[in-house]
């Protein structure tokens, strides 16, 4: 007997292992978002958030071979006990401009974490949680819908999102 | 052009920049790798000494024209940066191969494959076969097989 895997959804997560002294500025990309929310104006781009997209996009291709290139980027805020509505990157009546994979990274986070929305044949509604922290990025295909927790009552979580298109 | 690859800290290749030569030469115009280094790290936000100059007119340790071979091979992503004998080696294609460091390649154990036959030559050559030596690590041998059986 013999098995080909037509699809895969896979998960992709870890710690953002920048070089010794060229860590992410969080404090910057948090900024950055903040500016963003407060002005309700698109995300600006900065030299912090090329440094973690870059590193994204590096280690993507060598690890997992992987190639990405930007769709978009934000950054989001919730507030203490939040719940976010369910959220999906892509656009169901245009795939074809939507993005392969959206990336969650954890600029300012406490006690978060994000639940995934996957269908599995014929069985759907199935969700898997995956607690985000400081400097942890998630990874995962755009088409699968996900809900993001901040389950702490003193502060703000800090996320920034960055989706890509894979070639 | 001047080619540099960036690489991790565990010596891995993650990709190669091309700069122009004007970005590699000093104050005497004389070209030196780390003022490349010093530009990349200003212009790409990575440490100057994870950027390594390579050369796309190296293979196997040869130069493909009259020049000198410079550190093994032209780098590509997944290769390993050799920091000891500044050499860069591509990908381990089996578990059992062992460097062959004169020509800078990996090798089987036992060898490269033995070379084909006059019989096995001529038939290739007419297209009536096609033969090839593919590794067999779990046997550690060369098979020969012909591609269209």
């Amino acid at each position: 007997m013999q098995k080909k895997v037509l699809s895969e959804q896979a998960l992709y997560y870890g710690n953002v292992k920048m070089p010794e002294h060229w860590e992410i500025d969080r404090n910057d990309l948090a900024h950055h978002i903040l500016h963003s929310n407060l002005t309700n104006k698109k995300l600006q781009f900065s030299k912090t958030l090329s440094k973690l997209n870059t590193y994204l996009i590096d280690f993507n291709n060598l690890e997992n071979k992987i190639a990405l290139v930007n769709k978009n980027a934000f950054g989001n805020i919730y507030n203490p006990n939040e719940i976010s509505s369910p959220l999906l990157n892509i656009d169901p009546i245009d795939l074809k401009n939507s993005p392969d994979f959206t990336m969650l990274y954890g600029v300012k986070v406490k006690d978060c974490f994000v639940r995934i929305y996957y269908e599995n044949n014929r069985h759907k509604g199935n969700s898997w949680d995956i607690e985000l922290t400081d400097n942890k990025f998630i990874m995962f295909p755009s088409i699968n819908m996900y809900v993001i927790f901040n389950n702490q009552k003193e502060n703000l979580n800090f996320i920034q999102t960055i989706t890509y298109e894979h070639i | 052009m001047a080619h540099f690859a960036k690489i991790s800290e565990e010596n891995k290749v993650l990709s190669i920049l091309k700069i122009d030569n004007s970005n590699t030469v000093n104050s005497d115009g004389i070209e030196d790798e780390s003022v490349g280094q010093q530009f990349l790290e200003t212009n790409n936000d990575w440490p100057r000494h994870l950027w390594i100059q390579t050369s796309v007119n190296t293979l196997n340790n040869q130069h493909s024209g009259e020049g000198t071979p410079f550190r093994g091979n032209y780098a590509g992503i997944g290769f390993t940066w050799d920091s000891e004998n500044e050499l860069f080696w591509s990908e381990k294609p089996y578990a059992s191969w062992v460097k062959n460091m004169t020509d800078v390649r990996w090798q089987s154990p036992i060898g490269d494959p033995p070379a084909f036959t006059a019989e096995q030559q001529s038939q290739n050559e007419a297209d009536t076969h096609q033969w090839g030596y593919g590794w067999n690590e779990s046997g550690q041998s060369w098979d020969l097989t012909d591609a269209k059986a």
